[in-house]
């Protein structure tokens, strides 16, 4: 790892005087300071947000808030998401190890960086760190997205986003000019040609916190990730369903989409099939066709149409049935 | 005081003109009816308070004063001829005692064809420079200061291609790693009559990925020059190997170059040849004058440091309607990486050999040359890759023939070594274990329960044989103290596996002594004799004799010192738990204390050799392994329910010791059956997944609960102590078990390994809907 410079402030406002492109903020590490060590990312200076940024899970009138740097390890055992929010609660659970979800905050896996080997090889200058070629798009994508979404093919890696787009969660940023808040689709973006990265926060800005609106009464949720190995790898195929069943009938369903694009999706094709119809394996397997709508499969991943499908159809089963 | 009686005899095996200096007598073998009382008990390993406490130093915990840390420059191109590398910016960095590379390194000859810092870097990975320096950090950035020019070459990283008339050679001569170019070819009978004589074939392709042996401590050493003498604290199998090998790179003599192995954190075969890093401290300590620590990091460990080499095999097998074998042929291409390396061969085709009683067999082996880091031995190489092929093979012959499974490999079982032309020292191994594994599992009677509706069920068995007989030569000597106490010392070392535990057990057995009465000194060339490499599973067999018959030598002294001062014949003494008994007495006589104390300050000293192996029979070890899974037809998702696993290693010394190898091994071996894989982008020539995230060991929640079903009898004609080697069988015919189970389970044949989520749903994609399951 390169030499840098490390600075700890008090206060926020003192760590969003010191950040910059070359200046990054610095909570868990369990992405940045790997990313270090590839010599992928060489900032100048760390700026530790641990002092000067909110932690915890707070049950408020509008729904659940995240402060950045509640870890997933304190998410997965909260009894209040357990409660209300179960598909994040797995999510966080089926996350990497417990080791590293002891470090891991919610605001960092938000900003996870692709894991993408070409990405993470120092040998590539690929199209995501500036580059011209994105080498996986004609090389080895046995684990990348069958959604094209940019010239990018790099899955997002991170578990917890995949629930929280469920949910319809929206993020409240720090700037110099003070707070902004908007939804996580409008913070997890494809990358594009001007800015190569998967998130629309500034290089000026922090995550302050996450708010997650509780779900309607009666509502169940899902959380199902498919690996090559029990734990501790990222999603291969990871969906998420929300849903309840009222009078016989699917009521506000949702769906998203995790390891199948460059950032969580949603598959809102699917949700409409859902909607108000009666639960049964032939709607199942109609919305989890429908799921794969625009899917655009490369050379080593055409696998990952039959897991989406296996997989949300397992989740709607799971979603639907009553205890 | 007796000595050491030796022979010098011509040896039947190993290297030719090699001699081997033997026992003259041999001791009478502990047979199965030999009562003994500490061999055999499942003792806790003696150095396991010290590892669990941090106390054990391994190579990375050897911290000297003012020593310095070295990092290598690794090629980033697969293959390029290096025109100039210019170090001046790097060394006039703060911090850094020493830089080295083709231009400023002595010009040492490497591997077969190679030279320490070569003029052509080989695979991505490959050494180009090294900088020692007074930190790890500084070191790294000094490297990032030296510029080198490369001028790029074709290359070739797929060994599928090598043959290609158009492929890009690696050699002058071409891709074909033997002298002649032509493949190793080992025939007998007439192959081509057999499969005429056919009721039915089988064929299929199959092919094994590279496994990466990912060693939890990477290699490394420690170099420390005092004057002339040259120290290395290195994590190998083979302290001797590497003072050999130093010695003659450096041009030193051997007694001034001494090589300490305490601890090890794994080596799985891949440290069992002197590999350049040690060189590379060695100088770079002689440069600076100061110690100098060099350990790969995990990527370095992954690209350069071993590999097991990927195989392609094409399998044909042929038999009667009834399921007797008339005919097998197997050609295998397997490539070696860049280089030759040495050490135990890879010897795929062993298996196909004996494993079948078959009188026509072929097999065609063609080791290859790639741009890839080069292959090293990895526990059972050779093996573990062939029973992939041969043993899913026998699976689709017995259900072409509508056989069991188990009972067609019983119908071609083989009682005796048909490439040696000898009956196997324990004719009747391998059914013990068929028999033990498939009673204990249940294979007979087992029924198969719906998982649910997506979840189906399936049983596979696989079977294996292998060497770890050991063999000469190998010496150990005891002290007996003045308190009764016993020091033995070997040249050997402990990679692991519990020898530092199991050989206290023999030399306390044979003593006659407490085991807390004895110590065991090892890894260390300037304190014990000679003792060979760690690998072929034949520690245990080659020490275990040595230890014995050192231990022998020393009891009769003592009993012969005793008789003495008991004025009796020493043929009426024994001792037993430190107490010396005479014949027809009862209560002691007088204790091994009391005897030594009276002879000191003289000492006893014992003196013991392996002697050489028998020469009418062939001691092999075998084994079963019996495997149920469930598959999730919807999403692939697999799961091992439960794995009996019977292995005959002969006389068990430690049975915790050997569950811990079997348990070890198969979970080592799940890694390669189902997530196991170095990722090559063919194009770019590159490894993707040097790392241990995408790199994927299987944790514990991959690993099923494994039965060891022990079978524990003596084969007194493999050597005195009965025992045989347990360290690499238990890999060899889990990954084909569990393939064969899946077949079983949903119909499926996965002939590529490992078996990812991709490769089981894209085989369960091609399968006709309503096919025969």
């Amino acid at each position: 790892m390169r030499r840098f410079d490390y600075a700890s402030p008090e206060v926020a406002d003192e760590a969003l005087a010191l950040i910059g492109p070359e200046a990054r903020p610095f909570a868990g590490g369990t992405d940045l300071l790997p990313l270090m060590k590839l010599d992928v990312a060489t900032p100048a200076m760390l700026v530790d947000v641990k002092r000067s940024l909110p932690s915890g899970i707070e049950e408020t009138a509008d729904g659940i808030r995240f402060g950045a740097l509640t870890t997933l390890a304190e998410i997965e055992r909260s009894p209040v998401v357990h409660e209300q929010l179960p598909a994040l609660a797995e999510a966080c659970a089926l996350a990497a190890t417990p080791q590293l979800r002891n470090m891991a905050t919610l605001g960092g896996n938000l900003l996870q960086r692709p894991r993408c080997w070409y990405y993470r090889s120092p040998l590539f200058n690929c199209w995501l760190k500036g580059g011209d070629e994105c080498q996986a798009r004609d090389g080895e994508n046995q684990q990348h997205a069958i959604f094209d979404l940019s010239p990018c093919v790099a899955a997002h890696p991170s578990d917890p986003p995949i629930a929280l787009l469920l949910f319809g969660a929206d993020v409240t940023l720090r700037g110099p000019s003070g707070e902004r808040t908007l939804a996580l689709d409008a913070l997890l973006q494809a990358p594009t040609e001007e800015r190569r990265t998967e998130s629309t926060v500034g290089e000026d800005e922090l995550i302050a916190s996450i708010r997650v609106p509780a779900p309607p009464a009666g509502a169940r949720s899902v959380y199902l990730k498919a690996m090559d190995r029990k734990i501790w790898a990222f999603a291969l195929v990871s969906v998420a369903v929300l849903l309840r069943v009222e009078n016989g009938s699917i009521q506000d369903p949702r769906i998203t989409l995790g390891g199948v694009a460059n950032v969580p999706v949603r598959a809102t094709t699917a949700e409409r099939t859902l909607a108000g119809a009666a639960p049964s394996e032939e709607v199942y397997a109609r919305a989890a066709e429908e799921a794969l709508d625009g899917a655009q499969p490369l050379a080593h991943n055409a696998y990952k149409l039959p897991l989406l499908r296996g997989l949300l159809t397992q989740a709607l089963r799971r979603a639907v049935l009553t205890d | 005081m007796t000595s050491l009686h030796i022979d010098v005899l011509r040896s039947g095996e190993g290297k030719e003109g090699e001699y081997k200096v033997t026992e003259h007598e041999p001791l009478a073998p502990w047979t199965q009816d030999t009562t003994l009382t500490v061999v055999g008990k499942p003792l806790p390993r003696v150095e396991g308070a010290d590892k669990v406490t941090g106390r054990a130093r391994f190579a990375y915990d050897v911290h000297l004063p003012a020593m310095l840390f070295a990092k290598v420059l690794r090629s980033p191109h697969p293959h390029a001829r290096i025109k100039k590398v210019d170090s001046t910016r790097a060394e006039q960095l703060f911090g850094v005692r020493g830089v080295l590379h083709s231009g400023t390194a002595p010009e040492i000859d490497w591997f077969k064809d190679s030279k320490l810092f070569d003029a052509t870097a080989r695979y991505v990975g490959d050494e180009v420079a090294a900088v020692a320096a007074d930190s790890e950090e500084i070191a790294e950035d000094a490297l990032r200061l030296i510029e080198v020019e490369y001028e790029l070459l074709p290359f070739i990283t797929d060994f599928r291609r090598a043959r290609d008339p158009s492929a890009p050679r690696l050699r002058e001569k071409g891709n074909v790693a033997t002298e002649d170019g032509e493949p190793k070819v080992y025939e007998r009978g007439d192959v081509e009559q057999g499969f005429a004589e056919a009721d039915v074939t089988v064929e299929e392709e199959f092919t094994t990925s590279s496994a990466l042996h990912n060693c939890l401590e990477p290699h490394g050493c420690v170099a420390q020059w005092e004057g002339d003498q040259l120290t290395l604290w290195d994590s190998t199998q083979s302290i001797f190997t590497v003072r050999e090998e130093v010695a003659k790179k450096l041009e030193l003599p051997e007694h001034k170059v001494r090589v300490i192995k305490q601890y090890m954190g794994g080596g799985f075969g891949s440290k069992q040849i002197a590999w350049k890093h040690t060189v590379i401290a060695a100088l770079l300590a002689k440069r600076s004058g100061r110690p100098v620590q060099l350990m790969l990091d995990r990527e370095a460990e992954n690209l350069a440091a071993g590999n097991r080499n990927p195989t392609r095999q094409r399998v044909k097998l042929g038999a009667k309607r009834d399921g007797t074998l008339t005919a097998m042929s197997v050609t295998i291409e397997q490539s070696v990486g860049a280089y030759m390396v040495g050490g135990e061969g890879s010897n795929t085709p062993g298996l196909y050999q004996r494993l079948y009683k078959c009188p026509n067999l072929r097999t065609e082996q063609w080791p290859l040359y790639a741009n890839t880091g080069p292959a090293v031995a990895f526990r059972a190489p050779g093996y573990v890759e062939a029973a992939w092929g041969l043993e899913q093979a026998m699976d689709m012959l017995a259900r072409k023939l509508d056989l069991d499974p188990l009972d067609l490999r019983l119908k071609n079982y083989a009682a005796a070594d048909q490439k040696r032309d000898k009956p196997f020292s324990e004719p009747e191994s391998l059914r013990r274990c068929y028999e033990t594994a498939a009673q204990r599992f249940g294979w007979r009677a087992y029924k198969r329960q719906p998982g649910g509706d997506t979840r189906k069920r399936g049983i596979g068995i696989a079977a294996h044989e292998w060497g770890g007989s050991g063999y000469p030569p190998g010496y150990a000597w005891i002290k007996l103290n003045a308190d009764g106490s016993a020091d033995v010392v070997t040249g050997t070392q402990d990679i692991g596996t519990g020898t530092r535990t199991s050989l206290t057990q023999v030399a306390a057995e044979e003593l006659g002594f407490p085991i807390e009465r004895v110590r065991l000194h090892l890894g260390d060339t300037a304190q014990g004799p000679y003792a060979p490499v760690s690998s072929g599973s034949a520690t245990q067999p080659t020490m275990g004799p040595a230890v014995r018959a050192a231990a022998h030598d020393a009891r009769q002294q003592l009993l012969r010192a005793a008789a003495v001062y008991l004025e009796v014949d020493p043929i009426k003494l024994r001792v037993e738990d430190g107490k010396i008994f005479v014949e027809g007495e009862s209560g002691h006589a007088t204790t091994v204390e009391e005897v030594t104390q009276r002879i000191a300050p003289h000492m006893i000293q014992g003196h013991g050799a392996r002697g050489p192996n028998p020469e009418d029979v062939s001691v092999r070890t075998f084994g079963a392994q019996c495997v149920e899974v469930e598959v999730d037809t919807e999403t692939g998702e697999l799961a091992l329910l439960r794995l009996v696993a019977s292995h005959d290693c002969g006389r068990i010394v430690n049975p915790t010791l050997v569950d811990s190898q079997v348990i070890g091994g198969i979970t080592q071996a799940i890694g390669f059956a189902l997530s196991e894989e170095r990722i090559v982008d063919h194009a770019r020539g590159v490894v993707l997944n040097a790392n241990l995230e995408e790199y994927k060991v299987p944790t514990v929640h991959d690993v099923p609960p494994i039965e060891h079903a022990r079978v524990d009898v003596a084969d007194p004609s493999a050597n005195p102590t009965g025992s045989k080697g347990i360290g690499e069988p238990p890999l060899i015919p889990t990954a084909p078990a569990i393939a064969n189970a899946i077949y079983d389970a949903v119909g499926v044949r996965i002939t590529e390994n490992p078996i990812t989520r991709q490769r089981l749903l894209e085989a369960l994609a091609a399968q006709k809907p309503g096919g025969d399951r």
